[in-house]
């Protein structure tokens, strides 16, 4: 007897199979022809791409996460002045962009730039240009990247410090553990799977940009293969460096999913009323004030700063800008993206959970790589393997090229954002269902519910925030999205990103401050509108 | 169940062929237009598009974007490209594109090839601006003598008072490879060594980052392109780098040689063009001096067309300079690879 095919476990297959196909892709269209990068590259800079990209992946993860578990620490367990502010304030670090954070960075440190400007507004004319501090673009990127990017590990930590069973503290405390104990022996390591899932989340951001190095000129694995590709045609040079580039992601993925699995951490369903937050006093209270203004100043004061200062300053830029046009085509995109990829995600994953089956969770959790593909590449590699695929077709068949249907076209982007979102939008949901014991399952089937009734009358209420705070979270990325806009974009198509990069890329940085005050502005908006979601306490 | 399943796939099935069919249908239709791919982001070029436009007619579609991604875009889409028109800043990036055969000929129509130098098109390509890449100094700690020279930049005794950006950037690997053109490889490597030892700094920020820096009195010599000084005299980057502007001059090298270091930005017509007739109406009118006019009031590059004068802002210092027309801009594209590769070996 063969066993009925289950719906959601050919779902939990088809998925997954569909955002892997850029990664093979990839591999698969570097079997041809080849240049002679590779001398070129081994002579001279691979090590340095290679150093380069680890550098900035381990400043970046070392600063994130101190940003971002400090912080969630901070404004979780205690009342200090301004705690109730800086609880929403520090998300807002999200609605800035990396590319555009550089973008403030360099405006403001550079020779005779605002930091110049402000100093002789303040003292007179002077030659301060010499005490203003340089940024190397390596530390540059770094700081730029870490500012935009902290909010994950800040906003996954609290959740789960607000989560954690208030019982296991108590015993703490029963033990005689100080609050730096229990913070090392009890907090941390139970709000572990939600901090390395945020990591994860920011070392994946962190090796597939491509904004932000490109604009400090920074030579990095995902430059190397841009360069090796695309501008130098030669194939296996690429396809290596992609091996290298998806090696360091899949160890990524493992050390994801084993403190996953050494930490089963199911809610438990008492015990969780809201932890009595602790009074600070003194010093303590001032250094947790300080250290949550000034990431709440740098991550987002500064770089809003900066583009509301050359907005007002060159207002000519408006008359240029098609306004309505960029917010409808940034509002479209949000909108179809995000609903196939939170109604796809949340398919995969409950089929995940019901069939069990060892392939289909593997192949889920190398499919999320997507998002580890550098968005350039991605790009690429859809447009190969539509060309491909299409060829294919034509001369099998003699069916019409669909080319263009998927190449410059909506439909094209919302695929690609499709396969590059996918694991954030599945990850974001899976945190969600991981603290559903699998025991109320289990109790639903005994009672006779379908798994479609378990899946609608259980976990969808159940998941309700998550789906918020997932649908959210795709929503700022695809605003902030730009190289797979840019490259497969129809004609005639601009989003605030877009526009801002192309301002940028002709040295008018003072141009591309308002669209990327626009983007922040909605990016936002979006976070503000979920916030008392994701700030809930309950 | 599994009647219901297959109604409902059969549905499905039948949405998608009728969504394709009508996209295809809609792809085929006829219209008067032009589509443009191009990697100068300048909006004033989208303004010069609408003037193309209310004089003929035909619409003008643009995709922007970086270069090479655009590139390998065209190239997957084959025959099925509905670009036209590609534009680059640099010449060596449209040598390499028709390389590859991307282009077809007819971009030098008789009415441009009677304006256009010879040395600034190909069959497949024309120029569109032309832009110098030259040295800037500060006069205040330095006097250039007149003959000086790209090669001169290199001589030790300007050790650490030369800025220049990173060997990743195509303008300097244009003007390393038409040194190599000219000066041959041994040589150029040595000279690549001698400007990473004069090097004030690591190489950062882009080209206008170069003039700061010597106006900030970082170092006393920068290499950098004609442009951007006028971009910042313009006032468009503010008082500030007005000001610094004002405290650096421009100098025109090679002038006893082979003339200073020219480079285009370019447009050709692609293989599979739909609509070549269009195309080619364009570029000719990007050729025109009413185009040209708004292209160096806006760029501040140099004019491609006798009979239009340079911005002023540009023009002030001087345009009777000898330009290095002995080296074709069609090797630029050939030699780049190798020009990396020397900047590299150099530590650039």
């Amino acid at each position: 007897m063969i066993k009925r095919i289950n719906f959601w476990v050919i779902f939990a297959f088809l998925v997954p199979l569909l955002v892997a196909i850029p990664i093979f892709t990839v591999f698969l269209s570097f079997f041809d022809a080849t240049g002679n990068y590779l001398d070129l590259l081994t002579d001279t800079f691979l090590l340095k791409y290679l150093s380069n990209s680890f550098l900035i992946l381990l400043g970046v993860l070392s600063l994130t996460f101190i940003f971002g578990v400090t912080s969630a620490y901070f404004v979780s367990f205690y009342k200090f002045p301004g705690v109730n502010f800086f609880k929403w304030a520090l998300i807002l670090s999200f609605a800035v962009p990396a590319y555009i954070y550089a973008y403030s960075l360099v405006a403001f440190f550079e020779n005779y730039g605002t930091a110049f400007s402000i100093l002789t507004f303040l003292f007179g004319e002077g030659d301060y240009n010499k005490n203003i501090p340089k940024f190397d673009g390596l530390i540059g990127s770094m700081f730029s990247i870490s500012f935009s990017l902290f909010g994950y590990v800040y906003v996954l930590t609290r959740a789960s410090f607000i989560f954690q069973s208030h019982n296991l503290i108590e015993v703490g405390k029963n033990l005689g553990l100080s609050s730096y104990e229990s913070f090392f022996k009890i907090i941390l390591p139970s709000a572990r799977p939600a901090i390395v899932v945020g990591l994860s989340l920011v070392a994946m951001e962190t090796l597939s940009d491509f904004g932000t190095v490109d604009f400090f000129s920074i030579s990095t694995l995902t430059t190397a293969i841009y360069n090796a590709w695309i501008s130098f045609d030669d194939l296996t040079t690429a396809n290596q460096l992609s091996f290298i580039l998806l090696f360091f992601i899949l160890l990524l993925f493992v050390l994801e999913n084993l403190s996953r699995k050494g930490a089963k951490y199911h809610q438990n369903s008492k015990g969780n009323k809201p932890i009595p937050k602790i009074q600070l006093v003194g010093g303590k209270s001032i250094f947790a004030t300080c250290f949550c203004s000034i990431l709440f100043f740098c991550s987002f004061i500064f770089p809003v700063s900066q583009m509301t200062y050359w907005t007002i300053k060159f207002p000519k830029y408006f008359q240029d800008i098609n306004f309505w046009s960029l917010n409808i085509n940034t509002l479209i995109l949000v909108f179809l993206s995000s609903l196939f990829l939170i109604t796809f995600s949340f398919m995969t994953n409950y089929g995940n959970r019901v069939s069990k089956n060892k392939i289909i969770s593997y192949l889920s959790t190398f499919s999320v790589s997507g998002y580890a593909l550098p968005g350039i590449i991605l790009a690429v590699a859809f447009i190969t393997f539509i060309s491909w695929f299409s060829d294919l077709l034509s001369s099998i068949f003699g069916f019409n090229s669909f080319k263009n249907v998927f190449i410059g076209s909506i439909v094209g982007l919302v695929i690609a954002y499709f396969v590059r979102f996918f694991s954030l939008s599945y990850n974001g949901i899976k945190s969600g269902y991981s603290k559903i014991n699998n025991s109320i399952d289990e109790n639903a089937y005994l009672l006779g519910y379908s798994k479609f009734k378990t899946f609608t009358t259980i976990h969808l209420p159940y998941l309700r925030t998550n789906i918020l705070l997932v649908g959210v979270l795709i929503a700022l990325e695809i605003i902030k999205e730009l190289p797979i806009t840019l490259i497969l974009r129809p004609f005639n198509f601009e989003t605030f990103a877009t526009k801002a990069y192309s301002y940028a890329a002709q040295d008018l940085l003072e141009a591309a401050a308002f669209p990327s005050l626009c983007l922040i502005i909605w990016a936002s908006i979006f976070i503000l509108f979920i916030s008392k979601y994701i700030l809930s306490e309950k | 169940m599994e009647k219901t399943m297959n109604k409902l796939i059969r549905i499905i099935g039948l949405a998608i062929v009728g969504l394709f069919s009508a996209l295809l249908v809609a792809n085929s239709v006829f219209a008067n237009e032009v589509n443009v791919f191009s990697a100068r982001h300048y909006d004033s070029d989208v303004q010069l598009y609408k003037k193309f436009t209310s004089k003929t007619g035909i619409k003008v579609n643009v995709v922007s974007g970086k270069d090479k991604a655009l590139q390998k875009r065209i190239k997957e889409e084959g025959k099925d490209s509905k670009a036209d028109i590609y534009i680059t800043a640099d010449a060596g990036r449209l040598g390499a594109f028709q390389a590859e055969g991307m282009f077809q000929k007819g971009a030098s129509s008789a009415a441009i090839k009677k304006v256009v130098p010879a040395n600034f098109r190909s069959p497949n390509w024309v120029g569109i601006a032309k832009r110098a890449r030259i040295i800037y100094y500060n006069p205040k700690t330095v006097n250039p003598s007149w003959n000086m020279s790209y090669e001169d930049l290199a001589d030790p005794k300007y050790k650490g008072r030369v800025v220049i950006r990173k060997s990743s950037n195509i303008y300097n690997q244009s003007l390393v490879a038409s040194l190599i053109k000219n000066n041959g490889e041994k040589n150029t490597a040595a000279w690549a060594k001698g400007m990473v030892n004069n090097f004030a700094r690591k190489p950062t920020g882009n080209d206008r980052a170069q003039i700061l820096a010597v106006a900030a009195g970082e170092a006393d010599w920068a290499v950098a392109n004609t442009y951007y000084l006028a971009l910042m005299l313009s006032g468009k980057k503010g008082a500030e780098q007005q000001a610094a502007a004002k405290k650096v001059m421009p100098f025109f090298p090679n002038q006893d040689g082979r003339g200073t270091h020219m480079n285009i930005s370019g447009g050709g017509i692609l293989k599979h063009a739909p609509n070549k007739a269009n195309a080619v109406k364009l570029l000719e009118f990007l050729l025109t001096p009413e185009a040209q006019q708004h292209i160096v009031n806006n760029t501040f590059e140099y004019p491609m067309i006798p009979g239009v004068k340079a911005n002023k802002l540009i023009a002030q210092f001087g345009l009777d300079f000898k330009q290095d027309l002995k080296t074709k801009v069609s090797n630029y594209g050939k030699l780049q690879a190798k020009a990396l590769k020397v900047m590299n070996e150099a530590g650039w």
